[in-house]
């Protein structure tokens, strides 16, 4: 480890520490009022060995939603980039569609998607929609990034169209899809708590609405540390994928 | 067999379509042959056409009039039964693959097995034994060089194109490279068409050696180079050698440079 990383790392302790003392200190002498618990409140509260099972049941249920949302989003936009990247007369027209289904607001679309699907369908599927996007994007890109040098020397090799896919447009675009690895996690997590706000039958999102509508302050701000921990964790693990894959790829 | 030409460069013109609608034209009645196991160096000026007939060659791009072919095919053939080798100015090693890896890669291009002592034999011949397992950005650029010449011969390909495979390199190592594929070529006696711009490397190399005139690119002087092979480096300094540059240097000066 360079000494400039382990000083960064430092740094960013302390950064970490600072906002955790600030929140404290905020919730103790409430200078934000009383909808701010210290963070030591909301720690005790979701430790209660009573609201475990409540705080289990309700992470199990979005966790499962943002896994499957993430993982067939990020099928999907693979496949669909690879279609797109082989046969070129429908890339403007799945460019475009794409692009209209990622202009139109997750808001608008929840309701709609409870409507025709169901409403444990749709955490899934409003996070699956916006992961999807994000590797369409980006393995689209990463698909055409291979050198003109590179693809003539294909040719010249007399490569056939797929292996031209293989050896040299998917390793040129695993940089472009680990960073949209790393990027669509918290687009995961948004897409499965706003689902779950119209309607779900369980999980945080559920939890942070009807905490919010109860006045259950602690309950809510622990709902929201689980999705943000979960969020920063899987976050973190993927960006350190992201540079692993940068350093192998290049 | 061996007096029909490998090569054959049937007045061949190329005229580049600008985004401006204008047209560009790159190259004019280009006429050359070259037969089986010649090695031909094409020397220019910069943008005088010389590397687009390495890639009309290469069937990278299509004659606007005139035709190439290769034994008497369309060079797209050639590419289509792998019998093509080449190596660019810049390595276009993939970097995510090691220096065998990437010696290797034409045989999975082909949809062949990979022979591995061909792979390792080419590898130890280019120099690079010991750096089997190394990446293209651990080695200085002239291994790189090596590694994708090595990359060029290891299907032992029918015509060989070098598009300036030295020119990114600094002069000691260019010569000495020059040196290394002289002795690779002396094994392998493939029908070779290199691109260059330096006169050296043209004439140390090269049985013959044409030159070309710039914009529209053109072919004004075509030698050939008579030292006998293998050429030791000393070959350069033979005073033969001397008046040759000169011959050569002084058609390679654009006509009115003195005006």
């Amino acid at each position: 480890m360079t000494s400039a990383r382990s000083q960064s790392f430092v740094l960013g302790l302390i950064g970490v520490s600072l906002f955790l003392i600030a929140w404290e200190v905020i919730g103790t002498y409430r200078l934000a009022g009383l909808t701010w618990p210290p963070l030591s409140t909301v720690l005790a509260f979701l430790t209660t060995p009573a609201k475990l099972p409540l705080f289990g049941r309700a992470a199990a249920a979005s966790f499962t939603s943002v896994a499957i949302g993430y993982l067939c989003g990020a099928c999907g936009g693979l496949i669909l980039a690879l279609a797109s990247h082989l046969i070129a007369p429908v890339r403007p027209g799945l460019d475009r569609l794409v692009a209209v289904i990622h202009a139109i607001p997750s808001i608008a679309l929840a309701p709609l998607l409870i409507v025709l699907a169901s409403a444990d369908a749709t955490p899934p599927i409003i996070s699956g929609l916006g992961v999807g996007y994000i590797f369409y994007v980006a393995a689209t890109s990463g698909l055409a990034t291979a050198s003109a040098t590179h693809r003539d020397l294909f040719a010249v090799l007399g490569a056939s169209r797929f292996s031209v896919t293989l050896r040299l447009d998917l390793p040129s675009a695993l940089p472009a899809i680990a960073s949209a690895m790393k990027l669509s996690v918290p687009i995961a997590f948004i897409g499965a708590i706003i689902g779950e706000w119209f309607g779900a039958s369980r999980g945080l999102g559920l939890l942070i609405v009807s905490a919010m509508q109860n006045f259950q302050i602690p309950l809510l701000w622990s709902a929201v540390l689980i999705t943000a921990v979960a969020s920063l964790a899987m976050f973190a693990l993927f960006s350190l994928t992201e540079r692993l894959v940068q350093e192998r790829m290049r | 067999m061996s007096d029909k030409p490998a090569i054959r460069i049937d007045r061949v013109s190329k005229t580049f379509r600008l985004g401006d609608g204008n047209e560009l034209s790159a190259l004019v009645d280009i006429d050359l042959t070259i037969a089986p196991g010649e090695f031909v160096a094409l020397l220019g000026p910069s943008g005088c056409g010389k590397s687009t007939i390495l890639r009309l060659v290469a069937a990278l791009e299509g004659a606007t009039a005139g035709r190439v072919t290769i034994e008497g095919k369309a060079p797209a053939d050639l590419c289509q039964s792998h019998r093509l080798g080449v190596a660019f100015q810049d390595h276009a090693l993939l970097p995510w693959l090691d220096i065998e890896a990437n010696v290797a890669l034409p045989f999975h291009l082909a949809g062949r097995s990979v022979d591995k002592a061909q792979v390792k034999d080419l590898i130890s011949l280019v120099g690079l034994a010991g750096f089997e397992k190394a990446r293209p950005k651990q080695l200085s650029g002239g291994m790189r060089q090596r590694a994708s010449i090595a990359r060029a011969l290891v299907l032992e390909p029918e015509v060989l194109l070098l598009d300036e495979p030295f020119g990114a390199l600094d002069a000691v190592t260019r010569r000495q490279m020059n040196v290394e594929l002289q002795r690779i070529w002396s094994r392998h006696s493939i029908t070779t068409l290199l691109v260059t711009h330096s006169v050296d490397e043209a004439l140390f190399l090269a049985d013959r050696v044409v030159v070309m005139s710039g914009r529209p690119g053109r072919i004004i002087l075509d030698l050939p180079a008579p030292f006998a092979r293998p050429r030791a480096p000393s070959v350069m300094r033979d005073p033969a050698f001397h008046d040759m540059v000169d011959r050569l240097t002084e058609a390679l000066e654009p006509e009115g440079a003195h005006a």
